[in-house]
């Protein structure tokens, strides 16, 4: 075992070091909806016009066919860096475009892939339902096949970016009368079709980035069925997985960071002298420490075996708990300014509340503890 | 970059976890047999981390995790650690004592046999020579006991010890024992996670197994995750040490905080997934537990150098 790096690899993080110091956007995301998606799309650009974007993707479709290794110096590096959060990029990058890397034809992965990556395309993700959250396979949106098109009718809802997206990852039922897991497809919907409407949800924060989806008899060629119809729990599952394993190593690489700003913010107003504070900050600094170890013996596992192993979900659950309890420590720090909930340029409250979403989206911390007692302590399943 | 251990880790971790379970199981902790130090020594464990032995702190982290998961004996540990830093003079078991600043009555772990004692003061480590009797303050004079057990400790007078070697300048050996003794603790959590799923699968309760239900599960997946991100963390901090890094100590204490956090939580939800068995003397649930308690005080990870 050893944590360092080849000569290769601390030149490749050299490269990434320098070029990010010199491209980096002095000015932060802009918090203006409108503004924040103009934003991501020429940040995306600029990454990828530098060969930036998408460093483990298979170079035949845009990326770079790095290896996973590098992908994390990259994040590293890019959050040391300060950044920008990729924004409405997220579900193209994280999770549209390593499924379609997984299940796409070739001609699907051509024609997304580099879009994707050059930031053309937005995605949203269409799995969520009024009936249907923790228990997916619950899934009522149907699409009835009339000659080579899906004819849809549905809802879906917590649909981030959907109402700038041009694509979305839908998964729906195909097949009448199917019970559960069986005969759900997952679909490229083109999100500018005709009978689609989205209605904006204002979360808590004030901001309404995502909403409800509603389909009326929308059409959407059969050419758009991802990994063969009647697969789509499958295709689904394999983006979850990969949401649970190696999808959050950015947020994972920027704890590392907010920690140290607590720490340096609780030194400059005196909030350190507090015992208790002092204390609850080592522990966060251990458990951000940990977060990378974890992190690390993840990656490990997949460049060894090409899959990150069994203990995936439990980094994911430990990430998205600690990211709480960091905000929440930022929260304590801000005294009783908190009670005005304003979104101040540090964006502190916003985070927080925002926050929320680590322990509910893509799999519940509680579905999250299930996964882990049934497939790492082999509990039996309670669904 | 490499997480995980290669081959000869393994075996070494299979072997030493192999011999465990058939000579020194987690149930015997209550009280282990006379003989058990010589086997312990003859299987090497004392002495591979002699400066000789050129093994690196990854796999002795790896093995001593192993060795921890069966709560081994606690001189195990100061006679690994004083064979790497006082290699001519440690021959034999080595006790250790809780550090004190003050010359008053110390805790001695595991004096049972012992020819010396190990103690961490601030910026090093130091050895001491152990008499075969001590006298308490009310001037009572008693033979070092024999009867080696999980939590045995006595105290004793720091006045009857002799002294004339220990290191200074050096952050190695104090991070050494702190290293090893979280290795410990990451085993005992393994242990109380283990002990809890194994039940949870087995016992019986509105006709299904008890760890069906959420509310037990997820007791027990939470144990999962402290021992995950404890052992990781060991990992980290043991190849840290490896390679000298500038923030080798930070990790190491951090490894030991997480560590002890896992073991001490780990061993009470084991007992509460255990229910009213777990609370007999006749279960193995409060050893863990028990284990848990007594590692904390062993080189704890300090505030300032989880903040430094």
């Amino acid at each position: 075992m050893d944590i360092g790096f080849s000569p290769e690899e601390m030149h490749f993080r050299e490269e990434c070091r320098d070029w990010l110091h010199a491209n980096v956007p002095a000015g932060k995301r802009p918090l203006d909806a409108a503004d924040a998606i103009t934003f991501d799309k020429a940040w995306q650009r600029r990454l990828f016009d530098a060969g930036w974007a998408g460093i483990n993707w298979p170079t035949d479709y845009g990326g770079r066919g790095l290896s996973i290794v590098q992908q994390v110096i990259w994040l590293e590096e890019y959050a040391a860096a300060h950044a920008p959060w990729i924004g409405a990029n997220f579900v193209g990058i994280n999770h549209g475009g390593p499924t379609l890397i997984l299940n796409a034809s070739e001609e699907q992965k051509a024609y997304h892939l580099p879009r994707i990556l050059k930031g053309e395309a937005i995605w949203c993700q269409g799995f969520s339902e009024p009936g249907a959250g923790s228990d997916l396979a619950g899934i009522k949106t149907r699409g009835r096949i009339e000659g080579d098109e899906l004819v849809i009718n549905g809802s879906k809802i917590w649909t981030s970016f959907a109402h700038v997206a041009d694509w979305q990852e839908l998964v729906l039922r195909t097949e009448e009368g199917s019970l559960r897991h069986k005969g759900l497809s997952w679909v490229i919907c083109d999100m500018h079709a005709p009978g689609i409407t989205v209605r904006p949800i204002r979360k808590m924060s004030g901001q309404t980035e995502f909403a409800e989806v509603f389909y009326d008899d929308v059409r959407i060629p059969l050419a758009n069925v991802v990994g063969g119809l009647g697969n789509g729990w499958k295709v689904a599952m394999s983006t979850l997985s990969f949401e649970r394993g190696t999808g959050f190593i950015a947020d994972q690489v920027k704890q590392s960071q907010e920690i140290e700003e607590l720490i340096a913010a609780a030194r400059a107003n005196g909030m350190i002298k507090d015992d208790r504070i002092a204390d609850q900050l080592a522990q966060l600094r251990a458990e951000v420490a940990a977060v990378r170890a974890m992190t690390y013996r993840n990656i490990s596992e997949v460049v060894r075996t090409g899959q990150p192993g069994p203990e995936a979900s439990v980094i994911r659950l430990f990430t998205s708990e600690l990211g709480q309890r960091l905000e929440r420590m930022a929260v304590l720090l801000m005294g009783d300014a908190i009670i005005d909930f304003a979104y101040g340029d540090d964006n502190v409250v916003g985070d927080y509340l925002r926050g929320f979403a680590a322990t509910i989206a893509g799999g519940t911390a509680q579905i999250q503890r299930d996964i882990i007692g049934e497939r790492l302590l082999g509990l039996p399943k309670s669904r | 970059m490499d997480l995980t251990p290669n081959d000869e880790q393994i075996a070494f971790q299979t072997a030493t976890a192999d011999w465990c379970r058939d000579n020194m199981a987690l149930e015997g902790a209550r009280a282990r047999p006379e003989g058990l130090w010589a086997e312990i020594e003859a299987m090497g464990w004392t002495g591979m981390t002699a400066p000789g032995m050129d093994l690196d702190h990854a796999t002795e982290a790896l093995v001593f995790a192993e060795l921890g998961r069966f709560l081994a004996p606690i001189g195990l540990i100061a006679t690994a650690v004083a064979s790497r830093w006082f290699p001519d003079v440690a021959e034999g078991k080595v006790a250790l004592a809780l550090t004190v600043s003050e010359p008053e009555d110390l805790r001695v772990l595991d004096p049972a046999g012992s020819c010396a004692v190990l103690m961490s003061e601030p910026g090093g480590l130091r050895l001491f020579d152990l008499p075969d009797s001590f006298t308490d303050q009310s001037g009572m004079v008693h033979a070092t006991p024999h009867a080696p057990t999980i939590d045995l400790s006595t105290l004793q007078s720091r006045h009857e010890w002799t002294s004339s070697l220990w290191t200074e300048d050096d952050p190695a050996p104090p991070l050494h024992l702190q290293l090893l003794s979280a290795a410990y603790a990451v085993g005992c959590a393994d242990a109380a996670r283990d002990m809890a799923a194994d039940y949870a699968r087995l016992r019986e309760q509105f006709d299904r197994p008890i760890g069906w239900f959420q509310a037990l599960k997820h007791i027990c997946s939470d144990m999962a995750v402290r021992a995950a991100a404890a052992r990781s963390q060991l990992y980290y901090a043991a190849c840290a040490l490896d390679e000298n890094a500038a923030d080798a100590a930070f990790h190491v204490a951090a490894a030991k905080r997480l560590a002890d956090q896992a073991a001490l939580d780990n061993g009470r939800a084991n007992i509460q997934v255990h229910g009213g068995i777990g609370m007999t003397d006749e279960a193995a649930a409060h050893l863990p537990l028990k284990r848990a308690h007594l590692l904390q005080f062993i080189a704890p990870a300090a505030r300032e150098t989880l903040l430094a």
